[in-house]
């Protein structure tokens, strides 16, 4: 049966476990600290945001299937005429 | 119809202006010539497609309407090259496109604004006088969090705000881009970030 009452074993390990989470919730501060960021400037902000956010692959992908169907240009006499 | 670039300045805000950007890519006139071929098409694209895929992205509000915008706009420029002059950077004459076309969006989808002219009245009486930095803990929201900030904006405010973010456009050329002088540019940036500022701070 576990006793209710804190005996002079548990009592040390009830501290330890409060140290432990005193350094946890340091390290998590810590954590936190060093992902903040701070910006001068909304357009400091926008500029990191923009960095950040790629172009989907897709729209390239897209956009050579529609060039591809788009209508070639007319080609040169000269072309025609050496098939280049 | 897009309208022609007007000609621009070609003085630069940052140390990263690109004065050699594009050059070899004004057309001969020839009609034969007007469209891309793939391998221009892919080097317009490649130096482009990010800042105008974020414009559209924060225009309009929505990824996939931004994906839509950016491969209608390439595909407009792959179409329109012949029509363009040179007298403005490739990449100022794709913003015209893509902000005309965003903008055209906009007004089809009867889209209204969150905010009145009061209510960014009343954000800009706010921010007061001191402009503080912008700090944010998790950027894994920013996104989420810039978006918001920006919809509560005017679009003038948003507009001038992301084509400032771009180092390689200048103040004359946002100018020309929102059809107003640098000096306004200048002092409407001034309010703008103050006012984003303000509203950014609130969303977290």
């Amino acid at each position: 049966m576990i006793p209710n009452h804190p005996t002079p074993m548990n009592r040390h390990t009830s501290k330890l476990n409060q140290h432990e989470h005193e350094e946890r919730a340091l390290h998590q501060q810590g954590a936190q600290q060093q992902t903040a960021v701070e910006f001068a400037s909304a357009e400091e902000m926008l500029r990191h945001d923009a960095g950040q956010t790629p172009v989907p692959p897709a729209v390239a992908e897209r956009l050579q299937r529609s060039v591809d169907q788009e209508p070639k240009p007319p080609r040169s006499l000269w072309q025609r005429l050496f098939g280049r | 119809m897009e309208p022609e670039t007007p000609p621009i300045q070609s003085s630069k805000r940052g140390t990263h202006a690109s004065a050699s950007e594009t050059s070899d890519l004004v057309p001969c006139g020839r009609p034969e010539r007007a469209r891309l071929a793939p391998p221009e098409l892919d080097r317009i694209y490649e130096e482009h497609s990010r800042p105008l895929y974020y414009l559209a992205l924060r225009m309009l509000g929505d990824p996939t309407q931004a994906e839509d915008a950016t491969h209608d706009v390439f595909l407009k420029a792959y179409r329109k090259l012949g029509d363009f002059k040179g007298h403005s950077t490739v990449r100022t004459w794709l913003y015209r496109i893509t902000i005309n076309h965003c903008q055209n969006l906009l007004q089809t989808w009867h889209r209204r604004h969150i905010h009145t002219t009061d209510d960014e009245a009343v954000w800009e009486r706010a921010a007061g006088a001191a402009e503080s930095p912008l700090r944010v803990l998790e950027t894994k929201e920013l996104g989420q969090r810039i978006q918001k900030a920006l919809d509560t904006l005017s679009e003038e405010y948003r507009l001038l705000l992301l084509l400032v973010a771009d180092e390689k456009l200048s103040y004359d050329e946002i100018g020309a881009l929102t059809g107003q002088t640098s000096d306004a540019v200048r002092g409407k940036l001034h309010r703008a970030r103050k006012t984003f500022a303000a509203i950014f701070n609130q969303t977290a």
